[in-house]
């Protein structure tokens, strides 16, 4: 440990171990994933996942990105086995690699001020979200999330009350003749959450195995 | 080559009092620079912590301002963190253990204070393009990606400087110190240039990114700066003890174990990958107890008889405690990683307690200790010129805020796991929960930053003492 050069080799070996494994094996092994198709499952049809997400959503996941919302809320549903995320209805399946195909970022998040979000759009509406950003304690009262008004306009009525402008309780609503109009970039958000379902069942996240029961399949009585 | 030799006995033995004053004497600036915006940037990151713990109080506050929102200022607060006060940090005392070690001057002075500059000047880009909306989304990876080139080529110069400094050591057997400082200086090029290739400039596909932040976030905090600590500690215990190291066989063991084990994890247990990967990283943190307990070993049978001498000297002090800090933090990252464990704790305030320890507690310490030995020493003036009740209360007010934020965290994590494992609870109900131990940490953030602020008073305090010493030698030659 007294020759400069060797120690420079060392530490390379160790830089290199670690690279090799954390970096390009597993690029090596899910680098190249492509779209891929559903798991039948009863009636419904195979379908391509995941598809691509809509303009809106995109810019969505801007406004997501660029405020932070990852500091707070995570992407991703563990199984089962490694935590209680199913049974809080945050997913029906684990996340897998393939779920996160088109996101740019990827913003999986490494803390859980707030719940999980990976399938948001599975369990909100449009309102429902653009009243939780402009003041989340309307709808969960005690949330520390912080309200986004800098999404919002209050501007004064003129003529007929916007058919955009948000419905808010007397406590929380602005003066009378004025009402609160998201922006675009509220628009935009609330699409890109609406659009976050990572639900397609895959061979590597199948469906529950269904209940076992002593009748024979509905099939088979048929016949 | 001796197992016992020494730091005290390496830099007292060959060259003389006066030349080892005089060797010393080229670099004050680029040093003192990257010394004192590193404590800057620590109270910037301190005062955004601050922000956004007061948000857990009133969420309500600053909402109109997209500028101030809980997001932005928390990813503007953790790279303050970790590229304005860490590696800046653990640069100018690197830099100098190199000097001192290697028995020579520091290479470039001037490249060095150009690339201390530069650095600067990328960060605050970096903290203001982050308030303004432009995050990258990766954690502890948050500026934009016109500032890493900047990053990347302040750092160069500033390692390359390094490098030379190393090479023009004198011949000698090398000392712990000085691996530990080399392998967290050869570190950060390769992981930062992985991270900005792969995640910026050609991004990888799909959900490699997150698990590539993972890992460079993981690398930065425990082999760049957790060398750059134990580096410090190597050096300032044998040292201020006059007592040779215990053995420097453990210390070669901890350090190559360190490097090739320590640099895998950071994955979470349960991550969308190939499950693999993170029970290699489970695997390689867990035998990072061999090295962290070598490492106790040898640091306790170094100091077993001296322990007395803590009140003696600020630098043993915030080493000491700093050290004990590192032992509790890799105790909890080990423990944290079974996936017993865990399944519960994981995601949670949990390990944001567990990197606050090992950053601003362990990490933090050590460089303190360093830079109120190193400042008197670069600026030749006499130690006792730092304020003693300001460094007292620099001392107090941080460990004790150390201690409230970390344990507040500590339980309102293990708290908020415990509840959501029972799916009884509803989400609302557990986040509930965590508020009174949030609520709490932000007395210990607030006395962090007073205890930052103190010490910024201290240095401005013994610059100040320094330059008018300096005027009052120059209008002596005048006459």
């Amino acid at each position: 440990m007294n020759s400069g050069p060797l120690l420079f080799l060392g530490l390379f070996a160790a830089m290199v171990f670690s690279w090799l494994g954390f970096v390009m094996e597993p690029q090596l092994q899910i680098g190249n994933l492509a779209q891929t198709n559903t798991v039948v499952v009863g009636d419904a049809t195979s379908q391509t996942y995941p598809l691509a997400p809509s303009g809106d959503a995109h810019q969505g996941a801007e406004v997501y990105r660029a405020n932070g919302c990852a500091s707070c809320h995570t992407q991703m549903v563990r199984p089962a086995a490694l935590g209680p995320d199913i049974s809080h209805g945050w997913g029906v399946r684990r996340s897998v690699a393939e779920d996160y195909l088109f996101d740019q970022p990827v913003l999986l998040g490494s803390q859980r001020i707030g719940p999980d979000l990976a399938n948001f759009g599975r369990r909100s509406d449009v309102i429902g979200i653009l009243t939780r950003l402009y003041e989340p304690r309307i709808l969960v009262p005690g949330s520390v999330m912080p309200s986004y008004r800098y999404m919002f306009e209050i501007r004064k009525i003129e003529g007929a009350k916007s058919t955009n402008a948000l419905v808010l309780p007397d406590k929380i609503a602005p003066e009378a003749g004025y009402e609160v109009i998201p922006r675009p970039e509220a628009r935009a958000l609330a699409a890109y959450l609406l659009s976050l379902r990572k639900d397609g069942y895959l061979f590597e996240a199948p469906p529950p195995p269904l209940p076992k029961t002593n009748s024979a399949p509905a099939a088979a009585v048929k016949k | 080559m001796s197992a016992t030799v020494s730091p005290a006995r390496m830099a007292s033995s060959n060259p003389s009092e006066s030349s080892r004053v005089e060797m010393e004497a080229w670099c004050p600036a680029g040093l003192l620079y990257l010394m004192g915006a590193a404590a800057g940037w620590l109270a910037i990151a301190l005062a955004l912590g601050f922000l956004d713990s007061l948000k857990f109080h009133a969420p309500g506050l600053l909402a109109g301002s997209s500028f101030w929102t809980y997001g932005r200022v928390h990813a503007a607060q953790n790279s303050a963190l970790l590229y304005g006060f860490g590696v800046q940090a653990a640069l100018g005392v690197g830099l100098w253990l190199l000097c001192r070690l290697g028995r020579t001057a520091l290479a470039g002075p001037f490249v060095v204070f150009l690339g201390a500059l530069v650095w600067n000047t990328a960060v605050t880009i970096g903290v203001l393009a982050i308030l303004c909306g432009d995050n990258t989304g990766f954690e502890s990876f948050e500026m934009p990606a016109i500032c890493a080139p900047m990053l990347f080529g302040a750092y160069l110069l500033m390692g390359i400087c390094a490098l030379l400094t190393f090479h023009q050591r004198q011949p000698g057997p090398l000392y712990p110190s000085q691996w530990f400082v080399v392998g967290s200086l050869f570190w950060f090029p390769w992981i930062f240039s992985t991270a900005a290739i792969l995640l910026l400039y050609t991004p990888v596909r799909g959900v490699l990114q997150a698990e590539i932040g993972w890992w460079y976030a993981h690398n930065l905090i425990w082999i760049f700066l957790g060398f750059s600590g134990l580096a410090s500690g190597f050096y300032f215990i044998p040292k201020l003890l006059s007592r040779p190291l215990y053995s420097r066989q453990l210390a070669v063991m901890a350090f190559w174990m360190l490097a090739f084990f320590g640099s895998c994890g950071g994955i979470p247990d349960g991550a969308p990958l190939p499950s693999w990967i993170a029970s290699v990283g489970v695997a390689g943190t867990v035998l990072t107890a061999i090295p962290m307990i070598a490492i106790a070993i040898n640091f306790f049978q170094t100091a077993r008889y001296n322990l007395n001498t803590l009140d003696a000297n600020p630098t043993l002090r915030f080493t000491y405690v700093g050290l004990f800090f590192l032992f509790i933090a890799a105790a909890q990252q080990i423990v944290g990683a079974l996936p017993q464990v865990s399944a519960i704790t994981s995601l949670s305030w949990f390990g944001v307690a567990q990197r606050e320890l090992f950053v601003l507690g362990f990490f933090g310490f050590s460089m303190f200790g360093a830079i109120y030995y190193i400042i008197p020493r670069l600026l030749r003036i006499d130690p006792e010129t730092w304020c003693p009740y300001l460094l007292s209360a620099h001392f107090y007010l941080s460990a004790v805020g150390i201690l409230i934020s970390y344990a507040a965290l500590l339980v309102g994590g293990i708290g908020q796991g415990i509840l959501l494992a029972d799916p009884g609870h509803s989400f609302v109900d557990v986040m509930r929960g965590t508020l009174t131990p949030l609520r709490v940490s932000t007395l210990g953030d607030l006395m962090l930053l007073a205890g930052t602020v103190v010490f910024l008073a201290n240095f401005a305090r013994v610059v100040g003492s320094w330059c008018c010493q300096c005027c009052m030698a120059m209008g002596k030659e005048g006459k």
